[in-house]
């Protein structure tokens, strides 16, 4: 099958500091990758170059027949990185609500202003993603007014009502106290059942072996294993990638 | 007749937590009895000062009553006035504010420049110096303006330089995840600035705003000096001049801006209150 997200010979640069190295990942439609690693491994900064967040130094990024390339400039640039994140929707680790608008309010946000789509059928799309969250009865609470779940559950309808063909999840769980995680990653479970592409960093084990397809695991930049879960826990190659699953294992809740 | 062990519900005995707060309670009620018994006392003494009696050999100062029941009502008058031009001025200044904000945060060179120009300039002169310069610098060249587009312009110019920093804390307490889940959403430049960025240090910058149109409506006495402005001070200072009664005049005048600046901040209060409630 053609892949849906193809990540081409990418690298980035902070300053000095190389934080991709020529890194290359396919993801076929509806499948689900976890990207996991140690802090500063560079599995983020990959997740935020994929919509643009970080504008990679070089290589490619190709979402849904879209091709952009690092490094250039100008309208047409532009107009590929906007086609690329209309593609894409993204769950923060912070949630990044709107603080400003109601639950409904920030689900209806981006059709409405991104894609102009009539309030009223904005405000249909928005319910029906807020329902199938389980928060449509919070509809008009304002963010401040949720939990670290629920606020992270907003965000994922938020992200849905843009009807991405990708979604990216950059550590969803890891703000949360340990007892909202699971509400979290039942929504993303769901998510995935339906068919989404996903691609997910996260520090959750159990999810990534129950949920993903595949597990990338990075290090320095660079993916040393991509593997199936099954596969990957039972018999890692990498020696990194079998001190990772150690400390997780040793720490799993 | 009901039985009178069932009707007689006994109030439950008060919890050791519940003693606890109503004495705090207490403690804060006779606080703020004895705060405005204080103020009260305070005022009595004041107006005491100048009710010309004489009490235990202290001599207090005699005020010419005739003169202040003629003239209150005129200097009152200006009071149309001096609102006018502090509320055009605060919009002025609100809208300079703004932009010079927003150059601050700018990439672009030149703009980036002019708002630090312009913030440079006006912060480092007088404020006394800025009206007379609209007022009686302008004409010289040929530049006349009404003493009302003056006297806003002066004041515009120079609070929007001051209140720029408002805005900048205000544009720079918006978290940088905020903009990310905006442009993630596919938002422009514009859209994320005016849908998301914008709102929230609007609110921000509500509170200190009103803060500096209370200190305006004070600041806009200093325009008085120029005489084509007939606010509460030019009123004061006129009739007081004339009629060698300036200390009666300046009295009423005095009450004026006081019970204006209490009101407004009262105003202020409840408006800080009701966004405090929305806030995150």
């Amino acid at each position: 099958m053609m892949p849906i997200v193809q990540i081409s010979n990418l690298d980035k640069y902070f300053g000095r500091l190389h934080v991709l190295k020529n890194v290359s990942v396919d993801v076929a439609p509806r499948e689900v990758v976890c990207i996991i690693g140690r802090s500063g491994s560079g599995k983020s900064t990959l997740l935020r170059c994929i919509n643009f967040l970080e504008e990679p130094s070089f290589g490619t990024i190709e979402v849904d027949g879209i091709k952009v390339a690092a490094g250039e400039k100008g309208k047409g640039h532009r107009q590929l990185v906007h086609d690329v994140r209309l593609k894409t929707g993204m769950v923060f680790q912070e949630f990044n609500l709107f603080p400003h608008m109601s639950v409904l309010e920030n689900v209806m946000e981006g059709p409405v202003t991104v894609k102009g789509m009539p309030k009223a059928q904005a405000i249909e799309l928005a319910e029906e993603n807020l329902d199938s969250v389980g928060l449509l009865f919070k509809k008009d609470e304002y963010p401040n007014r949720l939990s670290g779940g629920q606020k992270q559950r907003v965000a994922i309808a938020r992200a849905l009502s843009m009807e991405p063909k990708v979604m990216l999840f950059d550590e969803p769980t890891s703000a949360l106290d340990p007892e909202l995680i699971g509400e979290v990653l039942n929504v993303m479970k769901k998510v995935a059942k339906e068919g989404m592409t996903m691609l997910v960093v996260t520090h959750e084990m159990g999810f990534a072996r129950e949920v993903a397809d595949r597990v990338l695991v990075m290090a320095e930049g660079e993916i040393i294993e991509d593997e199936k879960p099954g596969m990957l826990f039972s018999q890692p190659k990498d020696a990194r990638t079998k001190a990772l699953i150690d400390r997780y294992r040793t720490g799993e809740r | 007749m009901t039985d009178s062990t069932t009707a007689r519900v006994p109030k439950p005995p008060l919890s050791q937590a519940d003693l606890l707060y109503e004495a705090q309670q207490r403690r804060d009620r006779r606080f703020r009895t004895n705060v405005s018994l204080s103020w009260g006392i305070m005022l009595l003494v004041l107006l005491y000062l100048f009710s010309g009696q004489n009490f235990l050999g202290i001599k207090t100062i005699q005020l010419d009553t005739e003169f202040m029941r003629k003239n209150v009502g005129f200097i009152v008058g200006g009071l149309g006035q001096t609102l006018l031009v502090s509320f055009l001025s605060i919009i002025l200044a609100t809208i300079l504010a703004l932009l010079a904000a927003l150059g601050r945060l700018s990439t672009i060179p030149p703009l980036y420049a002019l708002s630090t120009f312009y913030v440079s300039l006006i912060r480092g002169t007088p404020l006394y110096l800025q009206i007379f310069f609209f007022f009686l610098a302008l004409p010289q060249v040929g530049i006349i303006l009404t003493g009302l587009f003056a006297g806003v312009l002066a004041l515009g110019l120079n609070y929007g330089a001051y209140m720029s920093e408002i805005f900048r804390a205000g544009l720079s307490s918006v978290g940088k995840g905020q903009r990310e889940a905006a442009i993630a959403l596919g938002m422009n430049p514009r859209q994320t600035m005016q849908r998301v960025v914008l709102p929230q240090a609007l609110r921000f910058a509500i509170p200190p705003i009103g803060n500096d149109f209370i200190a305006m409506t004070k600041d806009s006495a200093l325009v008085s000096a120029t005489g084509f402005l007939h606010e509460v001070m030019w009123r004061a200072t006129r009739v007081g001049r004339a009629q060698f009664n300036n200390l009666e005049a300046l009295i009423i005048a005095a009450a004026i801006y006081w019970i204006m600046t209490i009101i407004l901040s009262y105003v202020q209060g409840i408006i800080e209150a009701r966004l405090a409630r929305g806030d995150r």
